[in-house]
């Protein structure tokens, strides 16, 4: 009996010593590597998006949160041979704003409002700008298609026209390279991503449809022309770099990005409660393209066409239904000329600021402010015809394309959860653009990057690990806040305070 | 998304956790079942039977105290999370921190009259929780959870003859939901604590046990679905007022499924009984749970889980050796959750336990059980995961079980 026992026992406990290492093996899967493709040099070519622009400007804090910076990093742990990631650093809080010589930086002032804006603080300066070959990092804010073999001398473009200084801070010298192609080309990279075009449109969707292009006219880069331009920077790239793993961003829809979405409901709420308290108000009196005195009015209940009203907009939201000329004020002084002399002109074409703003035809919503529907498709026709001309370089040039299109126009609707965070394309709430409505947080980055990844996962074979957004900063989500917090009066950016982000789209001759 | 699903988690926690297939739901209910794959309802011969089928106290004619706890390590490693097929994460292993749970399990039996029995059983059987390493990838889904319920359960028998036995019981049940997340607010995490504690419910257990032949009977049994009212607070360290992240009262309802058992047990020899038992739980009653917030409903949370009704096989005997009794026995328990609702705060899967055990009748009065389960979970992949966390999960458990026995 003392044996059975015994017995008994030994076998329980060898049974648990032998049921303990019964664990099931890991999971069978890819390790990280860079599959047969070789990663000596990795280049990045494009624009603010690029060169990690955030919040109406580039500091040291965002741009170590690039999403060419972040995919370094992660090529690196999939056995890349590659060295530091370098870029034109500039120290916090980054570039000034030409009309005032302070920072330019938009930040969260008081998270009651919230108020939103320049802080006065006093800019950065470059950091890295002795190094002795052309930066990895090659995205130019404000950078068009026009501008990727364009051998004009880079100091030139920070005076007019384009009055942009970012051209000297990213290509420095010509001894670099004459051009972004010849200095990416310096570098001999093995792997490149393309992302330019987006500005080609955006200036004129920013502007509320008013400003020109490359050849001159009122509107995006004519359809012809921008594929006649980026089929040429296409080709010459890959002519220059025949075996390197070329990847091409495409350009998202604007009714993705909350600097064209969040005044909107505003103004329509505004308009539809003062319907309700009163018969003379019919609507939002808007100006049309080239229009002066307003000819329509929308009572913004035809999403299909009613206007967008920007992110510049916000202030004004807040006027509607008053006797104010504080847009033509605020105008004055982002031109640097006396209000009587602004002013003078728009009343002689018919304008009125005793009238109610925005809604009376003769004090309508500016034309600046407003994409109409007419300006909406203008846009949107050249999105589509600009992804077309993308897909088809791609597949001429063997290069793969990353399809933010489709990606944007995935989150707009049900949002994009990464390890349990959900990201919208809200403006702040929303976690994913930057105070400026336009550029991505650091996460938003970071979720770019992600993109670029699986598609150089999926197209060239490798097993490049993503990158974990938990370890990124960003903004508040809008989980925890709820829609109470979402709902609060928006920010009042003031007009002002747009000057220099409205200049980065200036490329008219 | 974060408190969504930490809303998510509690429903696993309360649905899965306390009631029978999902969670960590185990066979603790007395150690002399727990050996024998918990296969019990048709024999039902001692005092557990107030969990198992209220009928066996019929069978009972001795007053008897038995009371025991169990000892329950799980171990669990997740591998992820990954973005898709070729994601190399799935190669990112984290291990659940180790810890020991100790549901209880106490009961006590009283022969009023030759044919009427009465009992009283207090059982905590769903003692247990998930804890993983407070930053790692999923922090923002889960850090903690916690779960304790009670089971205060009164039982009468009654043998209507030397063949057949019914009985009744009722169940008083109360729980608790501890559970805790990170989310992040503007660049900086707080942790978010859920604290519930759930207002008395009510259920009732009902059996019939069977002696169609003295080497055969035949136990069915029947616990009625409970429906547990919580509510608690929810608090944030730090608070951020003026993002409305504040402390907060919460409430939550949720229904736990009916359960049955039918069994057959079978006296191979005058020394070696064995038993098989089908268990039935009806899941699907279970659609979504909703986590109100009484300042700011903005941040309720309705979370939809559709579970699936689902069952456990269990098999299991007992060889008599004079004093000494030995036992072994195995089970299959198929799990309720899909594949898209697997997530870290409650990795379920499909589990194989084998079990063996001891009694040991010390003295006229006195006996002990012992028993040790290995409860081994399908590797389990989490696809298409609602909170968009897919991975792989490997799982097992051991318990050891001890129960004491006194009877008058």
């Amino acid at each position: 009996m003392k044996a059975n026992t015994f017995i008994f026992a030994a076998l329980v406990v060898i049974g648990a010593l032998l049921s303990n290492g019964c664990t099931d093996s890991a999971p069978s899967g890819p390790s990280a590597s860079l599959g047969s493709v070789t990663v000596t040099k990795y280049v990045a070519i494009g624009n603010s998006l690029t060169a990690g622009y955030q919040s109406n400007a580039l500091y040291h804090s965002s741009q170590i949160y690039s999403y060419p910076k972040l995919i370094s990093d992660q090529l690196k742990a999939a056995g890349a041979n590659l060295g530091d990631f370098q870029q034109p650093l500039y120290s916090d809080p980054g570039n000034p704003d030409p009309l005032t010589g302070k920072a330019a930086q938009y930040q969260l002032i008081n998270l009651v409002g919230p108020i939103i804006g320049p802080t006065g603080a006093a800019a950065g300066t470059p950091e890295n700008l002795a190094l002795p070959r052309p930066y990895d990092n090659l995205g130019v804010p404000g950078a068009i298609i026009y501008d990727f073999l364009d051998t004009t001398n880079f100091g030139s473009k920070a005076g007019a026209p384009r009055n942009n200084a970012f051209f000297g801070l990213v290509l420095r010298s010509s001894a670099f390279g004459s051009s972004i192609l010849a200095q990416a080309s310096a570098l001999h990279p093995d792997l490149v991503t393309f992302w330019l075009g987006n500005n080609d449109v955006l200036g004129y969707a920013t502007s509320g449809g008013t400003s020109k292009n490359i050849v001159g006219s009122v509107g995006p880069t004519p359809a012809s022309v921008f594929q006649g331009m980026y089929g040429q920077a296409v080709g010459t790239l890959r002519t220059a770099l025949p075996n390197a793993k070329i990847l091409l961003g495409n350009i998202p829809d604007v009714k993705a990005i909350p600097f064209f979405t969040t005044i909107g409901p505003k103004v329509a709420a505004g308009v539809k409660g003062a319907m309700a308290a009163s018969p003379l108000v019919v609507g939002l009196f808007y100006e049309k393209s080239g229009e002066v005195v307003a000819s329509s009015y929308t009572n913004f209940t035809h999403p299909q066409s009613d206007p967008l009203i920007t992110l510049e907009g916000g202030p004004y939201a807040a006027l509607l239904g008053q006797q104010t000329g504080q847009w033509y004020r605020d105008l004055a002084a982002s031109q640097g000329i006396p209000f009587a002399a602004l002013y003078g002109s728009y009343k002689a074409a018919g304008i009125d600021t005793t009238k109610p703003f925005g809604f009376h035809p003769q004090n309508p919503f500016p034309d600046a402010l407003v994409l109409d529907s007419a300006e909406q498709a203008t846009t949107e026709q050249a999105i589509s015809a600009f992804n077309s001309t993308i897909a088809a370089t791609a597949a001429a040039n063997n290069a793969a394309v990353v399809d933010f299109n489709a990606f944007f126009n995935n989150v707009k609707l049900y949002g994009v959860t990464v390890n349990g965070e959900t990201f919208k394309t809200d403006y702040v709430s929303g976690g994913l653009f930057s105070l400026d409505g336009v550029h991505p947080t650091s996460k938003g980055y970071g979720i770019l990057a992600n993109q670029y990844i699986k598609t150089m996962n999926a197209s060239f074979g490798m097993h490049v690990p993503y990158v974990n957004i938990n370890n990124l900063p960003g903004l508040p989500t809008v989980q925890v806040l709820g829609k109470s917090a979402g709902d609060k009066n928006l920010s009042a950016i003031p007009y002002k305070a747009w000057k220099n982000f409205n200049t980065l789209w200036q490329s008219g001759l | 998304m974060t408190l969504h699903t930490a809303c998510l988690c509690v429903a696993a926690i309360l649905g899965n956790a306390i009631a029978f297939a999902g969670g960590f739901q185990l066979n603790e209910f007395g150690s002399r079942a727990m050996a024998q794959g918990g296969a019990f309802a048709a024999r039902a011969s001692d005092p557990s039977a107030i969990y198992f089928n209220p009928a066996g106290l019929g069978f009972q004619s001795q007053a008897e105290i038995y009371l025991g706890t169990t000892f329950i390590m799980p171990q669990v490693s997740f591998y992820g999370p990954v973005a898709d097929a070729n994601d190399p994460a799935i190669k990112n292993e984290t291990k659940m921190v180790n810890q020991t749970f100790t549901p209880i399990g106490m009961y006590a039996t009283y022969p009023v009259t030759d044919n009427l029995h009465v009992g009283f059983g207090v059982m905590n059987p769903y003692g247990l929780g998930t804890e993983w390493p407070s930053n790692w990838v999923g922090k923002y889904i889960t850090t903690k959870v916690d779960l304790q319920s009670f089971y205060y359960t009164p039982t009468v028998a009654y043998k209507i003859s030397d063949q057949l036995s019914i009985g009744v019981g009722l169940s008083i049940v109360t729980g608790t939901v501890k559970l805790q997340q990170e989310e992040n607010v503007i660049n900086t995490d707080t942790q978010v604590g859920i604290d519930m504690t759930s207002k008395a419910a009510y259920g009732f257990n009902a059996g019939i046990l069977y002696k169609i032949t003295p080497d055969i009977s035949a136990g069915v049994s029947y616990r009625s679905s409970v429906k547990l009212s919580a509510s608690g607070s929810a608090t944030f360290n730090p608070p951020m007022p003026l993002v409305n992240v504040v402390n907060d009262n919460v409430t939550s309802s949720l229904t736990l499924p009916a359960t049955g058992f039918a069994g057959l047990a079978y006296k191979v020899s005058p020394k070696l009984e064995v038993e098989a038992d089908y268990q039935y739980i009806g899941w699907s009653s279970y659609k979504q749970l909703e986590i109100d917030f009484k300042n700011d409903p903005t941040k309720n949370v309705i979370s939809p889980k559709d579970y699936s009704d689902t069952y456990i096989i269990r098999i299991g005997g007992e060889y008599t050796m004079d004093a000494l009794k030995i036992r072994a026995g195995y089970l299959y328990d198929h799990s309720p959750v899909a594949s898209a609702y697997v997530d870290p705060i409650l990795p379920d899967a499909n589990r194989n336990g084998v079990n063996i055990g001891l009694g040991y009748q010390f003295t006229k009065n006195i006996s002990a059980d012992v028993s040790y389960l290995f409860l081994k979970f399908d590797q389990r992949q989490a696809v298409n995961t609602v909170t968009k966390f897919d991975g792989t999960y490997n799982a097992l458990a051991n318990l050891i079980g001890v129960s004491v026995g006194y009877t008058f």
